[in-house]
């Protein structure tokens, strides 16, 4: 295979799975523990982690995109696409610069990725909505982003170490 | 990209300053959004049109009672710190009496067959335009 | 550095968390018209004239519509019923009175505006409210047929068939009083506004800035609480829900929205229901149709239709929103025990 032809399979395979993973975390809401607008667990920032370690930052992007995009065909709104938009981006940011800080583990940047994909979550419904009431909800989902950032850090660790990329092109 | 991050397998101690920073920054929102304790509600009664009583419901120290006989069915007011509420009516509806206390700003009890109306203004901004039901 | 990147981002969010009170304060004015209270805010400049203006035409179309005041054209149709007279009015009153007619025939069974001299018997009109006895409450039943209400919207005149009928618009007139405030209002220049006619929530335009107004829907069990907030620009929000006027009797609740087909009190599984559309008139009828004809009738009626969009508060506490809300509308009331859900074409 080619190596461009490679890295579009590759793309194509990531993109599928972070969709799968979004649709099947859809279909055991965190919301019904625990009624919070916004929450949920992440995984398809799994894929992001992974495609940031593995792949390059570019590679990340496109997949979150696709992902986005896919989604709100599949199944959701404008609304939601804005929000899944914003959140991903921010969190794409924000775990990549958190990967080139020498000091830190999956952990610290599922954990800070988890925390940016709320914070973007909410600041596009303060702008969609043009209120900033939703950012009352900002402060429960930061601390959730704990815990969900620490099992989807735990699971990336296992991800990037069980399924090296190893033909890098 | 290659990155320290991706080949440890176990958490840092930078991860716990990762954590901490988020709870900091959750700690200063949720410091900065709590309702701002002694910011003013006021309390008008009008009785068709005209003001006829207004109260500081955040300087009040003893719960009060208004009664107006002037009203077509006089009614009972109770006032305590912070709420107000229609504590007995002699109209034939009652809606206001079952309305009970209401305590922030925007809220409002209405008496229609007294054509009364107890609406609450303070200085924080209201969390919406107006209410529908 | 990078790491206070959380640290920056609260920053930025600080910047947005700064107070912002609205320097200029509406024109506005409150006033009881159509046996509830009512309120007009006019947020462009030099908005008094057009509050004003708005508040004539209500105060116009009471005295129109109202079925207390014997000057009335409605208490002029009501008072010829059954004597064969054909009633002229003025020709919004045709209108109305053909519209309340084909909401009828939309949801037979569901709505009448020829329901009053049920309401009546229950008291919920003037006197002391009460259940009515069987004989009262059959006989005023017999009373209740919009298709006995004859309507030349042509001839701009209308009758009753049958001594006694009476019609009540009471499920229609703020509807219809908000589309003729609104034309008012904008023929004074007004291009941002607030029309509350008593619960019924009218957004004309926009805010100043652009955004949408937060209109927050009351919560049924506890009418201080907002149940979910929407965003609306240049529509209407109608409620119709069993806990704005009540009364007890032996234990038992009743409220005022009666079922034309029973004469009861409205007992369908909904707590409250609110419609929403840029057709005024039609969201406050069908507030009122769709509280009757329940979730299910409801929502089917929804799927036929286009023009309208839904917020429905079972009995059992669940808040089933339409699509087309989705976007703008946010839940309030998961800490109260609502659940919340979209329902889809």
């Amino acid at each position: 295979m080619s190596g461009s032809l490679r890295r579009l399979t590759r793309s194509a395979v990531l993109t599928a799975l972070a969709l799968a993973l979004s649709v099947a975390e859809g279909l055991v809401p965190l919301t019904i523990l625990f009624p919070l607008p916004g929450l949920r667990l992440g995984l398809a920032n799994l894929v992001t982690v992974y495609a940031l370690c593995r792949l390059s930052g570019r590679e990340a992007l496109l997949i979150l995109v696709a992902r986005c995009l896919l989604g709100s065909l599949l199944g959701g709104n404008l609304m939601a696409l804005a929000f899944s938009l914003t959140g991903g981006l921010l969190a794409l940011a924000v775990m990549a610069l958190a990967l080139r800080l020498p000091g830190l583990s999956l952990f610290g940047v599922s954990i800070a990725g988890a925390a940016a994909h709320n914070t973007g979550q909410i600041l596009a419904a303060m702008v969609v909505l043009g209120t900033r009431a939703p950012l009352v909800y900002l402060p429960p989902l930061l601390l959730c982003s704990l815990v969900t950032g620490a099992v989807t850090g735990g699971a990336s660790i296992l991800l990037v170490h069980r399924v090296p990329f190893s033909g890098r092109t | 990209m290659r990155s320290p991050a991706a080949e440890r397998r176990r958490p840092t101690p930078w991860d716990a300053v990762v954590a901490l920073a988020v709870v900091a920054f959750a700690v200063v929102l949720i410091f900065l959004l709590r309702p701002t304790q002694g910011s003013a509600v006021t309390a008008v009664i009008t009785l068709d049109g005209e003001t006829v009583a207004q109260y500081r419901l955040d300087q009040l120290d003893q719960p009060e009672t208004l009664t107006l006989n002037e009203a077509p069915y006089p009614l009972t007011i109770a006032i305590e710190p912070g709420r107000i509420c229609i504590d007995h009516s002699e109209c034939p509806s009652q809606d206001c009496v079952h309305t009970g206390w209401i305590s922030r700003s925007g809220q409002q009890i209405i008496c229609l067959p007294n054509r009364l109306v107890i609406s609450l203004s303070g200085s924080e901004a209201e969390e919406f335009d107006a209410v529908t039901g | 550095m990078k790491r206070f990147l959380p640290f920056l981002l609260s920053i930025v969010l600080l910047a947005g968390c700064t107070p912002q009170k609205s320097a200029d304060q509406p024109a506005q004015v409150q006033f009881f018209a159509m046996d509830t209270l009512m309120s007009i805010r006019v947020y462009n400049e030099g908005g008094e004239d057009a509050v004003q203006a708005a508040r004539q035409e209500v105060e116009r179309l009471d005295k129109l519509l109202s079925r207390t005041d014997a000057d009335s054209a409605i208490s002029a149709l009501n008072s010829h019923a059954g004597d064969g007279t054909m009633v002229s009015l003025e020709p919004e009153v045709t209108q109305l009175l053909a519209f309340a007619k084909s909401v009828s025939q939309l949801l037979p069974g569901d709505f009448d505006i020829t329901i009053a001299p049920v309401m009546d018997a229950w008291g919920f009109t003037t006197e002391e409210r009460h259940v009515p006895s069987e004989e009262a409450l059959s006989a005023a039943m017999e009373l209740v047929d919009s298709s006995l209400l004859t309507v030349d919207e042509t001839a701009s005149a209308a009758r009753l068939e049958q001594a006694g009928m009476e019609v009540d618009l009471g499920a229609v007139a703020k509807g219809f009083t908000a589309a003729q405030a609104e034309a008012v209002l904008r023929e004074q220049g007004a291009t941002s506004a607030l029309l509350d006619l008593g619960g019924n929530v009218t957004a004309i335009g926009s805010k100043l800035d652009g955004s949408a107004w937060q209109v927050a829907v009351k919560d049924p069990q506890d009418t201080g609480e907002a149940l979910c907030v929407l965003s609306l620009i240049d529509q209407t929000a109608s409620t119709s829900g069993g806990y704005e006027r009540y009364f007890e009797e032996n234990g038992v609740t009743y409220h005022h929205i009666i079922d034309p087909k029973t004469g009861y009190p409205a007992d369908s599984g909904l707590q409250s229901v609110t419609v929403i559309s840029s057709n005024h008139m039609l969201a406050d009828a069908l507030s009122t149709a769709l509280f009757v004809a329940g979730p299910e009738e409801a929502l089917e009626f929804w799927r036929s239709r286009d023009d309208f969009e839904l917020v429905l508060c079972t009995e059992d506490n669940r808040v089933i929103v339409t699509e087309g809300l989705e976007a703008g509308y946010r839940p309030a009331g998961e800490d109260r025990g609502y659940t919340y859900e979209i329902a889809r074409r």
